[in-house]
């Protein structure tokens, strides 16, 4: 089952298109990272899905239940930080969670004290005095500590000291459950995501560029480096698959898209006749950033 | 802490890299039998992995009987087999082969490599 699930949304600010027919899903149990620059579409897709928003078209499903008819019952099963909240500043931490507890029946008193001890916050101080790090963690405070089946981060991490980033992965980490708990991530910075996530999917000027799990991501991408040991030109179109292609004297580099052991080495075999060919592997930075710079079409559709 | 050490690359699989480290860390004796290794939530956060990852972390060092579950207690390292010692020596296959392919592009003799390897292994002691 999926947690999320948009079907063709598109969304109009305006004369500006913000999202473009954004067809993607969340499945059930996944830590799901949406990537994408500033003024991708992530936090309009965000804000669709948390009913902040009506879409100019498209549906779209959050825990079985169409978005625009989220009630309250539903809102205790999710929670959402996002870097732009709006939390009652004129409150103090301890007020704050006072305030949130009666509306979660899950509510649980004990994770809530581990993670105020945990995330360090002074429980006297008003919000309007927090630092940046201190105000996100108590708003991921008061979203974790009713154990939502669906957790929204939008740009938890940015603006965040290390530490405060540390603190903030720990405790999202503090409130997993296996199995059904899901959490969709945004974020601009591939690498914050990088370990956590375990499907990924990217937004470029409000289109999808692809979803996938990380896995399959991994592994279809491989940096090749060819030593040609002879002055020959490589013999043959070029598969498309093949990206950010750079050659000097003697060697080739480039970036394999849809690597598979055998089909790769006799691509590479029919083109290099007597070359010696090597493989890496890509870090999901190194992958973007090959991306972006070969600036191709590479979209593929869920890999689920 | 965990009672292990790593240091994880990106870009390749991480359930593998850890589960590699764990092996190694009992090989070496950083990881004693009987000891307590700690939970899917505690590697989960040390570590800053998918929960889902650790699971299948744990889940297959127990597989492989590099673990024991007991119900109250958790996890604990296993004791090692006598008889394994071929099996011990096939956790190292990968990085030998890893090696060596290194070892040839960088015109290196096998002399020359297992002199280095001698100097290493030295270096290390034998615990």
């Amino acid at each position: 089952m999926n947690a999320i699930e948009l079907t063709s949304i598109t969304h109009r600010y305006w004369r500006t298109e913000a999202l473009h027919d954004l067809t993607l899903a969340v499945p059930e149990g996944s830590v799901f990272a949406l990537l994408g620059a500033n003024g991708a579409g992530k936090t309009t897709a965000i804000k669709v899905m948390m009913n902040l928003l009506r879409p100019s078209a498209g549906v779209a499903r959050v825990l079985g239940t169409d978005s625009s008819r989220l009630g309250e019952s539903d809102f205790a099963r999710i929670g959402y930080v996002s870097e732009n909240q709006q939390l009652p500043l004129w409150m103090t931490v301890r007020q704050l969670l006072d305030y949130c507890r009666p509306f979660y029946p899950t509510w649980d008193p004990a994770l809530e004290g581990k993670l105020l001890a945990q995330f360090d916050l002074p429980s006297d101080r008003k919000l309007k005095h927090l630092s940046r790090g201190m105000l996100m963690k108590a708003a991921l405070l008061s979203s974790l500590a009713y154990r939502p089946q669906l957790l929204v981060l939008d740009e938890p991490f940015s603006g965040l000291d290390p530490l405060a980033r540390d603190d903030f992965v720990r405790g999202v980490l503090e409130a997993s459950e296996l199995g059904q708990w899901t959490v969709l991530v945004s974020s601009h910075d591939v690498e914050e995501v990088e370990r956590l996530a375990d499907h990924v999917a990217l937004l470029e000027g409000g289109r999808l560029k692809f979803s996938e799990t990380t896995e399959s991501l991994l592994g279809r991408f491989r940096r090749m480096e060819v030593d040609l040991n002879s002055t020959a030109a490589p013999a043959g179109d070029l598969p498309k698959s093949w990206l950010d292609w750079q050659a000097s004297a003697g060697r080739v580099a480039f970036v394999e898209s849809a690597y598979a052991t055998e089909r790769t080495e006799q691509a590479c075999r029919e083109r290099f006749p007597d070359a010696t060919v090597r493989a890496h592997p890509m870090s999901l930075r190194e992958i973007f950033i090959s991306l972006a710079r070969a600036g191709r079409e590479v979209v593929r559709s869920s890999a689920a | 802490m965990l009672p292990f050490s790593i240091e994880l690359k990106p870009g390749l699989p991480i359930a593998e890299q850890v589960i590699f480290a764990v092996k190694k860390a009992v090989v070496a004796g950083q990881l004693k039998p009987g000891q307590p290794f700690p939970s899917v939530r505690v590697v989960s956060q040390e570590l800053k992995i998918n929960p889902n990852t650790a699971h299948k972390i744990v889940a297959a060092l127990v597989a492989q009987g590099v673990l024991i579950t007991t119900p109250a207690v958790g996890s604990v390292v296993a004791e090692q087999a006598a008889g394994d010692r071929a099996e011990r020596a096939e956790l190292l296959g990968a990085e030998l082969e890893r090696l060596v392919v290194e070892a040839k592009k960088l015109g290196l003799s096998l002399d020359e490599v297992s002199a280095g390897l001698a100097a290493h292994w030295k270096k290390l002691g034998r615990k």
